[in-house]
This record gives C-alpha cells, structure tokens and sequence, in this order.
C-alpha cells in the first residue's frame, strides 16, 4: 500500500480499530519524540503502545502527558522559543495517542498533526523555513504499519 | 530627581484629566474595591486594595492639582514621588492588577480603577518601572509585529497545517473580503485548532474572509504596558490592513483585551473613526447562529461550565453570546457562581501572565477560580481568551484538578455538520 496525500492519509487512519489509531499515533510520536526531554511525554508514548493497559493506568497518564504538555505552554507575552515550542507539540501528540476517544475523533490523525506542527516548530527554530518532510514520513509510517 | 523619574512624573502630571481628579475626590474609602479584587481576597493582604496600589498617582495629583497639596509641596510638608517609591509600586501597579474591572463595576461612586491604573502604568513604564516580561512584548509588538515573536513565515506555516488538517485553503490578503480575522500569537503558537476552527465555520456560513499579512496580531501590548505611543502604533497597523483590504469587518480573536484595545480604544488611539466595524468572534458566532448559518450535530457529554474573560464581560457586555452558542451543543451546562460580568479573572490578565516575578501570586489568586470550579462539578471548562485558558490550565495543573479547558470556537465547530 501506498500513502503519498493527506486525503488517502485520513481514510486510511479512519479505517483502523481505535488500538490500531493508537499504536500508529504512538509512531507518529516516536518519529518526533527526540524534540522534548520530558520523561512524561516518552511514558505516555509507552502507555499508547502497550495493548495490556488498565484504565488506571491510562488515566494516570494522561493526567502526565496533560502536565508535560502544560508545563511546556509558551506563555502569553514571552518570546517563543521555538525549540521549546516544538517539543510542547510533542506532549500535545503523545496526550492525543492515550486521550479518551472523542466521539468523531481519531488520535491517530490528531497525533500526527500536532507531530507536524512540532517538526514545523524545530524548523523555524533551527532557521531553515517552515517545510519539512514530517508528512511524507508519517505517509511511510502508516503504509508500514498497514502492511504488516 | 533622574531623567527618567522627570519624564515619569511629567506624564503623571498630564494624564490626570477631570475623571481621574473627581474618582479621587470621590472615593469614599468603603473598601469596596477591595472585596471585588481577587488578589486581596485571596490574600488577605491590605496592601492589594484596588485604590492603594493608586496611591502615586494620587499623590503626584494632590501635590500639583489641589490647593492644600500645592501648599504642603511648597512648604516641604509632603514628599514627592521617587523613583524608590515607584519601584516599590510596580508589584502593585503589574503583578497584582490584572485590570478586570470588577473594582470598577462595584466602586459605589462609580470610580473607574482600571482607568486610572492604566494612566498609573503610563507614568510607571516612562519612568523605567514597567516589568521586563512587558517591555520586552511591547519592544517584539512594534519591532516584529507579535509581542511573542511570530513573524509571517510562522502564520503561513500555521496556514499550510490548517489546510492540511481541514482541506480548507486559508485566504491571505484578499482584497474585498467581508471580514478580515485577526489571531493573538497565543492562538498561532499554541492553539492551531482556532484558525481551523473559523475556517470551518466561515465555510460553512458561507462568509468571505481573509487574514492580513501586515495585521495578523490582534494583541496591544502598548495598553498592557501603558504605553499609548505603542499601543497607537499597533491599532494603526490593523487600520491600515483593513482599510487596505476594504473589509467590512474586523474580527477580534478569543483574546480579552485585545478586543477592548480594538474596538474600544483604538478609534481615540488614532483619532478618527474607523471605515470599518469591529466584532469579537463570539458576536460574529451568534450572529451567524441568529441567521440560521450554524448547524450543528450531536451534544457535548461532559458537564460544561463557562469562563467569562473579564474585558470581554465587563468592559465589552459580551455576556449571552457564548452561552446562546455552548447551549446549541450542550446539554449540561453549569454557570459559575459570579458568572457574567461579576466573574472572577483568571489571574493572568492585564500582562500579569507575561511577568515571570508575578507567577506565585498569580497561582495563589487562582484559589478563587478553583473554588468556583469546584462548586459546579463541571468537567470541562471552555472560555474566550488564549491567555485567561493558559493560565487557567497553570492554575488547574498547579491544584491537581483535571479539567480540559477549550475555547468556544473550536468546540462549536467540533460539531458542525459538514457535507461532502
């Protein structure tokens, strides 16, 4: 199977179980997790991929992806420091992978967007512009995991 | 006396007009100002009493406006303003007045505080005394355009992931389009989902619309501050977008004051009125939702409450708009106690949340939010500012409570019915 567009992309995502949106939202994750330190972000990764996890577990965290993501918020009035910024997208994706399910919602498509704009992030940090290949990587990410 | 104290106390001098002498003439000393602030109900602490932290500005105004000042000045019997003094105030002037009015709607002589701080920060920031977290806002605001550094580039990347995540091309710079939306930096650094939001519901609606290349920022720092050089500097630039783009309207974000900067302040900020109407996002939304162009499926499950952001309650009357919206998509929906326009601020209004120094008391002011939270057992809270929702998020976090906080937009058109 071949993914090269958004639109094939969401189908895609749309037609998996809601284990199956996780476990590819956790590699959608996995592909940008060098972006953030923070050891709550790489647990909830871990959480998204474990297929054994009680509902305890999982509240848990999502209650720590929640602080990751909040402890990284760039504050109203500060100068963005995009790196940073980057990598509280990060903690926004790895809270989509492990989050209740929305009704309508797919994590695995909410977890790639915000990876996306985590990678745009590291990009206008890094002063190279806002292009980067983090779609077409999560297009080979999925096709990967479909054909398994 | 040094330079910049001359300056300060100068501009103090000229921007005590009529109002600012008869509220000082006025104040009966009740004390009602203080119950209505949250950072002396919180604390307990005298020293946070609305019409105290105005105590410079009182002064410079009885030494030179009042007889008996002018005679105690004269004879050394009252101290002038110093610059130890001023530097002792900002906490006071900053960190601890998010201007949200509610000492102003509860004064019994109807004495405006929020006026007359604003006027106090004008003094403070020209004399050197404005915290570093908003100079610097304020130096981003005028020299990049964002008082957090978002430079173009960063929006078009903003736009491209919109597209991407909605299918909906974002339009830039038409000219001719009916309105013309504005962002805070808060929504292009952290909340995409807003831009997505109205993109969804301008399509549905089926509105034209369009972001400015030379005015997407709506915030004014040069108000937070109290700097009307800047803040006049900053309305102009959204003017002359939309008058170049000939909209009919401005759409001011899910940002409180940046809307009362806008609509409020900007047309004695520049001089003139504007060619062109200036509505909060939640007026265009229940606009839209009275002329039928808002259909929507399906109820939130959760219990909601909803946070009123003070200059959109208070200063704005921005009060049924978001509830006749939330009410089209949920069922179980809880008002605050002191909802409406005696609600509590989050605590981070009014560039409180840009100073680092002031991040403490902020939290221990939050202990209001979170009791009124508590009562309504709501699970999630929406509200209509990027700021009051970091912040209130901070405060949650801080207190171990484990609510989503949203924004009014993005949930509506989380249940728009959308065809093929």
């Amino acid at each position: 199977m071949t993914i090269d567009n958004d639109s094939d992309f969401k189908t895609a995502l749309d037609e998996l179980s809601r284990a199956g949106q996780r476990l590819v939202a956790a590699r959608f994750v996995e592909n940008v997790l060098a972006l953030n330190q923070d050891a709550k972000v790489t647990a909830a990764v871990s959480a998204a991929k474990r297929t054994d996890i009680t509902e305890d577990e999982l509240a848990a965290a999502v209650q720590s992806a929640r602080k990751a993501s909040v402890d990284s918020f760039t504050q109203c009035g500060h100068e963005c420091d995009w790196s940073k910024q980057a990598g509280h997208f990060v903690a926004e994706a790895a809270l989509a992978c492990i989050k209740p399910a929305e009704p309508g919602g797919n994590a695995a498509w909410d977890a790639a967007m915000h990876a996306r704009m985590a990678r745009t992030c590291k990009s206008i940090a890094a002063g190279v512009g806002t292009d980067n290949d983090e779609a077409a990587a999560q297009y080979g990410i999925l096709a990967e995991f479909m054909n398994k | 006396m040094t330079a910049s104290l001359e300056k300060g106390i100068s501009v103090l001098k000229e921007v005590i007009d009529a109002p600012i002498a008869s509220y000082f003439n006025s104040c009966v000393h009740c004390g009602m100002c203080a119950e209505a602030c949250l950072f002396y109900t919180e604390t307990g602490d005298p020293k946070y009493t609305p019409i105290y932290k105005l105590e410079p500005l009182r002064r410079v105004y009885r030494q030179e406006y009042t007889l008996l000042g002018r005679l105690a000045k004269l004879f050394g019997l009252s101290k002038p303003v110093t610059d130890e003094e001023l530097e002792a105030w900002k906490p006071l002037v900053y960190d601890s007045c998010t201007m949200c009015g509610r000492c102003s709607l509860v004064c019994p002589v109807g004495n405006d505080l929020v006026y007359m701080v604003r006027k106090l920060r004008e003094g403070m920031a020209v004399s050197g005394h404005a915290p570093d977290g908003l100079v610097g806002a304020s130096t981003r605001a005028v020299e990049i355009g964002s008082p957090m550094g978002v430079r173009l580039p960063a929006v078009q990347a903003q736009m491209k992931h919109v597209h991407a995540d909605t299918g909906i091309e974002i339009p830039l710079d038409v000219e001719g389009a009916e309105y013309m939306v504005l962002m805070s930096s808060m929504e292009i650094i952290n909340f995409p989902e807003y831009l997505g939001a109205i993109a969804r519901i301008m399509k549905q609606a089926g509105k034209s619309w369009t972001l400015c290349s030379d005015a997407f920022e709506a915030t004014n720092s040069g108000i937070q501050i109290g700097v009307s050089d800047i803040a006049k500097v900053l309305v102009q630039r959204i003017v002359d977008g939309a008058e170049k783009l000939k909209v009919k309207t401005v759409i001011s974000p899910e940002c409180g004051h940046a809307y009362t900067a806008l609509r409020w302040e900007g047309p004695n900020l520049i001089g003139r009125p504007y060619t062109f109407e200036v509505l909060h996002i939640l007026e265009v939304l229940d606009g839209f939702r009275t002329q039928g162009l808002l259909k929507t499926k399906g109820y939130e499950e959760a219990r909601l409450t909803f946070h009123d952001p003070c200059q959109l309650v208070r200063r704005g009357g921005v009060i049924e708009q978001p509830r006749n919206l939330l009410r089209m998509v949920a069922r179980d929906f809880v008002e605050m106690n002191d909802a409406g326009q005696m609600n509590w601020c989050c605590g981070g209004g009014g560039g409180v949340s840009a100073v680092d120094e002031a991040v403490p008391l902020r939290l221990q002011a939050f202990k209001i939010k979170k009791a009124q939270l508590e009562e309504t057992g709501a699970k999630t809270l929406v509200t209509a500012c990027a700021n009051c929702r970091i912040v209130i998020e901070e405060g949650l976090e801080h207190y171990q409570m484990n609510i989503p906080v949203v924004g009014v937009t993005e949930t509506l058109a989380s249940h728009l019915v959308e065809g093929d």
